[in-house]
């Protein structure tokens, strides 16, 4: 019996040892950053960097899978693995790795912003600050830039690096429609018009939410009362029950009588494909392009926006608190930021989504490059779309949205 | 007596190291709805119990889950009485547990493919002329009614009840119909008196095993259910997964309070087939 009890405290401290063993911590952030780049690439080297991101669309897996994979391997000889799961699952993930104290974490990279990166913040899911040690970031961007420094709100403090930047934009076809509505008055009337021919993706939905901010912005005197001020439910009773008005009276008029709004944006582009209605959005003022090469969207298609604008927003990427390869993460950032980088996530033929690089930063020859590259005949011109930016409101609109909407127009 | 206790307990070990994982899930999810920042609370259960969408969203799916596990349950049934001397044959047998093979989203997607507005019945339909037009075909998926997710689930699990029942259909001795001719019985009271013992226990777990999974399995209801009303595992993980963390605590007490309903029900019929099986065991059947 004795023998059995020492067996059992042995094999304890034997499961102990190996706890500790394991829990010793990694190079840190803070450790990692204070090698001169130099070195950080040089360790870089050879490693594999896996990437989590949304995975919906194929435009922007194939630029991950035919252009950044390869040209990452061929110039600091790092394997890239894209791993597609949804921004708010990865989170989970990190979550219960947190709760589990698992240091050497799976994920070294992840694609951010918004809500999702104010939950990650919060929670002490990221690494911490970084971009003020990416060469490209300082040399190429507008570091002092609000969009860079404020995401929905919440400060960046460098824990993320802007790696591209949307505008959210309506698309029609424009064989069916020859002049698209210039304000959501007209939309309204047009939707009057044409009963069954438009409908938006649910709240839950990260488009059919964008949607709703458009028509907070719109119903408010000025849409800054929106984004320049925190979510004050008080302040904003008047301007919200204009909207759940006007959400309300469009609603019998929309899709299939607005018994059902789409689960996703997924759901409505199918619907737009297949013309039972003939309007459809995003948050990328370039997404028509490559879904009209892949013939899912009629050649015809265009965009437009409306009155009072277009909300955009930046995108970042960041890395994970218990990220086991920070130098590798860390290069293949400073190399996604990079102008070569970024011109090819700019031409149409994979993303053709829009660069937060300042192009004045750039060399004459790379800015002619940026300059010569041809978005489509359905991207509206850059001049335009920039006369209409409006900057995103604070995360907590969002989750706002979310939960009124579902109260005030569904259950309606 | 001892041994019989300790060979048991060896027989429910696999069993019972298997639940290691359903049970950490179970007591988590009880732990996060009852324990918030500041220690013991239950005012998550307040805030559910307030929320009309959670009890209408309940209602509907507790009233999905019954049609769709009823509709399955007589369906199967019919079938198997029909059919069983047939399927007993390995090939036809194999060609009803065909739908089996299918993960349930994909099964969705073929009632979205097939049933849809735009789908292939509307646009036979209107090709041959019954329907003016794709768009008066019935809406049957992302419904309000809920009959895209009914007919999903009676689909899939209609070759499930067959797989539960064949075997006891096919342990039943032919001589007992016999013993029920002879005594001048028709067909109905073949069924009660030979058919209906054999199959009760079995149909009762299958019904309970089809009812806990249409009323909480997530794939179905989020591929073809409609904005509203939703079903309570489209609520949980929309709670989850939102936008902010602070629901997260509803999301559990949402599943805690799914358990509790199918618990009560499973340890209801539990109950009362015991109650039977002791009865019978006493021969007053």
């Amino acid at each position: 019996m004795k023998y059995f009890i020492y067996l059992l405290l042995v094999l304890l401290f034997l499961l102990t040892g190996c706890g500790n063993n394991e829990e010793q911590p990694l190079s840190s952030l803070k450790e990692v950053t204070k090698q001169s780049w130099s070195d950080i690439e040089k360790s870089a080297t050879g490693t594999t960097v896996r990437l989590y991101m949304w995975g919906g669309d194929e435009g922007i897996n194939q630029y991950i899978d035919k252009w950044a994979i390869p040209h990452l391997k061929e110039k600091y000889n790092i394997t890239l693995e894209r791993v597609p799961m949804d921004t708010a699952q990865i989170l989970q993930k990190l979550q219960t790795e947190k709760k589990a104290n698992k240091q050497d974490g799976t994920i070294d990279l992840i694609w951010i912003n918004g809500e999702n990166f104010k939950n990650a913040k919060e929670n002490g899911l990221l690494a911490g600050s970084f971009t003020d040690q990416l060469p490209n970031f300082k040399k190429f961007y507008d570091t002092d830039d609000p969009a860079f420094t404020i995401d929905f709100g919440t400060p960046v403090e460098g824990m993320e690096a802007p790696w591209g930047k949307v505008q959210f934009v309506f698309h029609y076809n424009s064989a069916k429609i020859e002049d698209p509505p210039s304000s959501f008055s007209e939309l309204k009337g047009w939707i009057k018009k044409h009963p069954g021919k438009f409908t938006y993706p649910a709240a839950a939905d990260f488009t059919g939410n964008a949607f709703l901010r458009h028509v907070l912005y719109a119903k408010a005197d000025e849409p800054s009362d929106i984004y320049n001020s925190p979510l004050d439910e008080e302040a904003i009773s008047d301007t919200a029950a204009k909207m759940w008005k006007y959400l309300n009276n469009i609603e019998p008029y929309l899709w299939r009588s607005g018994e059902h709004y789409p689960n996703s944006l997924t759901e409505l582009d199918k619907l737009y494909s297949q013309g039972q209605v003939w309007m459809t959005m995003g948050y990328n003022e370039a997404r028509a392009e490559s879904l009209i090469a892949q013939g899912v969207f009629p050649e015809t298609t265009k965009s437009f926006i409306m009155e009072p604008g277009s909300i955009g927003n930046t995108h970042f990427l960041s890395i994970p608190f218990n990220s086991s390869n920070i130098e590798g993460a860390l290069t293949t950032i400073n190399f996604m930021l990079s102008p070569e980088a970024q011109l090819a996530k700019y031409k149409p033929n994979y993303w053709g989504e829009n660069t937060p690089i300042s192009l004045d930063k750039l060399s004459k020859e790379m800015r002619k490059k940026f300059k010569a590259v041809d978005r489509g005949d359905s991207v509206l011109s850059q001049e335009k779309l920039e006369e209409n930016f409006l900057p995103e409101s604070e995360a907590a609109y969002v989750e706002w949205l979310e939960e009124q909407w579902f109260n005030e127009v569904v259950q309606q | 007596m001892k041994s019989y206790s300790s060979k048991l307990w060896i027989h429910l070990t696999p069993a019972l190291l298997f639940l290691i994982l359903p049970f950490f899930g179970i007591i988590t999810a009880v732990r996060h709805s009852i324990f918030a920042d500041e220690g013991f609370t239950l005012n998550f259960y307040q805030e559910l119990f307030q929320s009309d969408r959670f009890f209408s969203s309940l209602a509907f799916s507790i009233r999905t889950s019954i049609i769709a596990t009823a509709l399955a349950i007589m369906i199967g049934l019919i079938l198997v009485r029909l059919f069983h001397p047939y399927l007993a044959k390995l090939s036809p047998r194999i060609s009803v547990w065909l739908p089996m093979l299918f993960p349930h989203f994909v099964w969705g997607y073929l009632v979205i493919l097939l049933l849809a507005e735009s789908g292939l019945f509307a646009q036979v339909l209107s090709a041959i002329g019954w329907i003016d037009g794709t768009n008066h075909f019935p809406i049957l998926t992302r419904d309000p009614y809920g009959f895209g997710i009914i007919i999903t689930y009676v689909w899939k699990e209609v070759p499930f009840v067959i797989l539960m029942l064949l075997p006891v259909y096919a342990a039943i001795p032919t001589t007992s119909y016999d013993v029920v001719k002879t005594l001048g019985g028709n067909r109905w009271d073949q069924f009660k008196t030979v058919e209906w013992p054999h199959i009760q226990p079995t149909l009762i777990e299958t019904c309970l095993i089809i009812f806990s999974f249409t009323l909480t399995a997530y794939e179905v209801p989020a591929l073809i259910g409609t904005t509203y009303p939703e079903m309570v595992s489209v609520l949980s993980y929309q709670w989850f997964y939102g936008g902010s963390w602070d629901e997260r605590p509803l999301a559990f007490v949402v599943m805690v309070c799914v358990s509790i309903v199918i618990f009560m029900i499973a340890l209801t019929s539990y109950l009362y087939l015991n109650r039977r099986r002791m009865r019978a065991m006493r021969g007053r059947l």
